[in-house]
């Protein structure tokens, strides 16, 4: 599908307004300032959009807050019938949308379709959901009392998430938390805000078919202005951020003073270990994906590889001609693997974090120059051969370097491996079940995703997505993450006539 | 001349009208400023953040690189 193609399916024009609380709810300011959308691959500007400001972002939160009191009302199974209309609606816009994430973003078309397929799933699991948001119940320790928890909705939930996933993450939190009462307050980034408006339309019309507002809302707008408002607003109680460690810790230090909560998704520094018994073919057809797959560029990319010395050098000269294969290029052509990095910062950001690696003793054993002939954005992956876990290596940098490493012993390999401040996604080679298993232990792996036998990305939405230490400890998408999204109240009934304190305590008999 | 940067220059402008920046921070020890999301603060605020101890002299060499860039 063509560029202009796109753009028309999706409703985006050439210039956008970047607040909306609804259908009819598009919040125009004339003060706003305009941003635009470039495309990575090309350099060339896609549309543009005029940024919320303060009086916007009160509107906004205004219908957000004001269309919790109503949408909290609605029985839960009802509300996934809405997420059902929008699951049905995403299903419909898959490819325009899919397309719009790789002329915005930069990742090739498989992925782009692949997270508005997440996007799908997630409705799928959050319409389950709003059957099964259980509590628990227990026996009390008071004869003729019951006790159990319930989960109530929470409010308007503000939700800020990054360029390199610019729809799917958005709706692991806006489909989760619609299905638990909640209403969402979306800040894009703001490298990407033309899919978020694809989405806003998408949602609108789903709301607009159920005579709804104010339950997906959007921001678009600078960090330090409307990010800013965002975390320190107590109307949101709840802000689930995807970013860096240094902006999550902003994020958490801001959200904290007033009480609210956050759901951090922050750095990763994955690593894949591959002992001396595992399958090679395997674990470089992972590898390449891992590492190269969004030009390096995901939350949960492969950055460093730490391998067993008796196989380091076949492994290493396979993966140097699996690396070798990769096309570079446009990424809305056929059969390129690997786009443009999102931004020229982006490209400065990784061959600076080269250079130290080749200070800190670091060999580029194949790749890591600029590629101009395809564009300022578009790189080579890099390989770096390193004599040890230097002081770059310990560091995310997002972009499409991968840091090989060898250890004598699993016990070595496991040390190497959590020694990063982060610990967001792990993964073992092996065909050694004692192996697997201990990686997997509390002795293992420190990550809060760890596979064996597959990579460090491309998750699925049914598990609870995210990481340990600098990685944050939320937890989005599947399992029980639904939990965060509401408030837990524990329910005391005594159906005697009697008043009995517990710990068998007595006052003034 | 005017500095291209000053310590209250927001880092989301640094990087959008000043990628190269992001090269001579990274060199200088001050990381991820755009990893997701570019920091919502002023170069100011990162470098104290930072604990820079003379964060004007560092803007004063940063303009210097920028302008040899150009």
């Amino acid at each position: 599908m063509n560029a202009k193609a796109v753009l028309e399916k999706l409703n985006i024009n050439e210039i956008n307004v970047g607040a909306c609380a609804g259908p009819d709810d598009w919040y125009k300011d004339p003060e706003a300032e305009e941003s635009i959308s470039i495309n990575p691959a090309t350099g060339e500007p896609i549309a543009r959009v005029l940024q919320a400001t303060e009086k916007t972002y009160e509107q906004v939160l205004e219908a957000a807050t004001k269309a919790f009191k109503s949408w909290q009302m609605m029985p839960a199974p009802k509300r996934g019938l809405v997420i059902r209309d929008l699951r049905e609606a995403l299903q419909e816009k898959k490819e325009p949308l899919g397309d719009l994430v790789t002329l915005e973003m930069g990742k090739i078309r498989a992925e782009g379709h692949g997270e508005v397929q997440e996007m799908i799933d997630i409705c799928d699991f959050a319409l389950g959901l709003s059957r099964q948001l259980y509590g628990l119940t227990m026996h009390s320790e008071r004869p003729a009392h019951r006790m159990y928890e319930q989960w109530h909705p929470l409010g308007a939930v503000g939700v800020v998430t990054a360029f390199n996933f610019p729809v799917a993450v958005w709706s692991w939190n806006a489909a989760i938390a619609a299905a638990c009462g909640d209403t969402t307050v979306w800040k894009p980034s703001s490298d990407t805000p033309l899919t978020a408006i694809a989405v806003q339309h998408i949602a609108n019309q789903v709301m607009s078919s159920h005579g709804l507002k104010g339950v997906f809302n959007l921001l678009i707008g600078r960090g330090s202005v409307i990010g800013e408002r965002m975390i320190n607003d107590p109307r949101l109680p709840l802000i689930s951020f995807t970013g860096s460690t240094k902006m999550g810790r902003r994020v958490s230090e801001a959200v904290s003073r007033h009480f609210g909560r956050t759901i951090l998704e922050l750095g990763g520094n994955n690593a894949i270990i591959v002992t001396e018994d595992a399958d090679l073919e395997m674990a470089v057809r992972t590898i390449l994906f891992g590492a190269v797959g969004t030009a390096g560029q995901r939350c949960t990319s492969t950055r460093r590889i730490i391998m067993h010395k008796s196989i380091a050098s076949e492994l290493t000269e396979n993966i140097k001609k699996a690396y070798k294969q990769v096309k570079i290029g446009n990424p809305m052509e056929e059969g390129i693997l690997m786009g443009p990095l999102v931004t020229k910062a982006a490209v400065e950001d990784m061959m600076a974090a080269l250079e130290k690696a080749r200070e800190q003793g670091g060999e580029i054993i194949l790749g890591g120059k600029r590629l101009h002939d395809l564009g300022e954005q578009f790189v080579e992956p890099a390989l770096v051969k390193m004599p040890a876990q230097t002081e770059i290596v310990h560091i995310e940098t997002f972009a499409p370097i991968l840091y090989l490493m060898e250890y004598d012993d699993l016990e070595e390999a496991i040390r190497i491996h959590n020694e990063v401040p982060q610990g967001l996604s792990s993964s073992i080679f092996t065909t050694n079940l004692l192996k697997a298993e201990k990686f997997l232990s509390h002795e293992g792996s420190d990550c809060g995703i760890a596979n064996v036998n597959i990579g460090t990305s491309g998750a699925e939405i049914g598990g609870a997505f995210g990481g340990e230490k600098e990685t944050g400890g939320g937890r989005e998408s599947g399992s029980d993450a639904w939990k965060a999204y509401m408030r837990r109240q524990t329910n005391t009934i005594n159906w005697s006539r009697e008043l009995p304190l517990a710990q068998g305590i007595k006052f003034g008999d | 001349m005017k500095p291209l940067v000053t310590l209250d220059t927001q880092i989301e402008d640094l990087v959008l009208k000043h990628p190269k920046s992001v090269h001579f921070l990274t060199k200088s020890g001050i990381r991820c400023i755009r990893c997701g999301e570019p920091l919502w603060c002023s170069l100011g605020e990162l470098l104290e953040d930072e604990k820079v101890k003379d964060s004007q002299h560092l803007v004063d060499k940063l303009n210097q690189f920028l302008e040899e860039q150009d």
